[in-house]
């Protein structure tokens, strides 16, 4: 595999990643007295066009190289979405649900490998 | 549940006042069931189509399985998760939520194998039970705290 496919792959994570996180973002303030209407649609609108962004790289990829190749990376996109939910919207895991997130992301890389 | 607390501004708190309805860990369930019979669909759809002799062009941009109603019902239940999840996120911290979405990985080729006639090998079984052993780690503990909601 290239570099310049792995780059793809991993801008096509970022965007699911980032894609979630404004959602997540957008439906908190929907709970909260600060969030106003206009700026929670903005949100909820970068989001989905975030997502939109890594469909169309996932498109992509899936033209140019195998189902079986595409598929296991899939499975880093727990991992990578529950570290930017601890990081960026400060939420926290217990030890029990870290080792959950690590047995979804072998077993999608297993489903995807096989 | 007989004593509603007030919402926290981002906490995973179920919304007590609410009928069980809208209870959003049943949206989470419902969630993986319409994101799996979305793909399902569309599977079938692709399937019926892939035969029929459509135009050049419509079959270069991949359009010719518009035709076919399994893709538009595929379509609509992916429409309609999309609107679903927004409301778990609503309600359940992402992480939580996304990591138990992923069970999609595990019943999308459970459902291929039931209703498409799909063929499974074992590695692949080996790989549907690890995805529900990570879902069944993270959701337990959320059942304890249900319970003391």
């Amino acid at each position: 595999m290239t570099i310049h496919l792995l780059v793809l792959i991993l801008l096509a994570q970022g965007a699911l990643v980032a894609g979630q996180v404004f959602l997540k973002h957008g439906m908190n303030l929907t709970r909260s007295p600060v969030g106003g209407a206009a700026r929670i649609v903005g949100i909820l609108l970068a989001g989905i066009g975030l997502l939109t962004l890594w469909f169309l790289l996932w498109m992509g990829l899936l033209q140019k190289l195998d189902l079986s190749y595409v598929y296991p990376f899939e499975g880093l996109s727990p991992v990578l979405l529950v570290l930017a939910a601890c990081a960026i919207l400060k939420e926290s895991l217990g030890w029990k649900s870290w080792t959950g997130v690590g047995l979804i992301t072998l077993g999608t890389i297993v489903v995807g490998l096989s | 549940m007989e004593h509603p607390s007030p919402p926290t501004p981002a906490g995973p708190g179920t919304p007590a006042r609410l009928h069980w309805g809208w209870n959003p860990y049943l949206h989470l369930a419902l969630n993986g069931l319409l994101v799996t019979a979305s793909e399902l669909l569309l599977k079938r759809g692709a399937m019926a189509t892939a035969q029929i002799p459509g135009s050049a062009w419509l079959d270069s941009l991949g359009l010719t399985i518009l035709g076919s109603w399994w893709v538009w019902a595929g379509i609509a239940c992916y429409v309609v998760s999309f609107v679903n999840w927004l409301h778990v996120l609503r309600w359940i911290p992402l992480s939580v939520a996304f990591p138990l979405a992923s069970v999609v990985h595990a019943l999308i080729p459970l459902g291929a194998w039931m209703f498409l006639d799909e063929r499974l090998s074992p590695l692949r079984w080996g790989g549907i039970v690890l995805i529900m052993a990570g879902i069944w780690l993270i959701a337990e503990p959320l059942t304890h705290a249900e319970e003391t909601l």
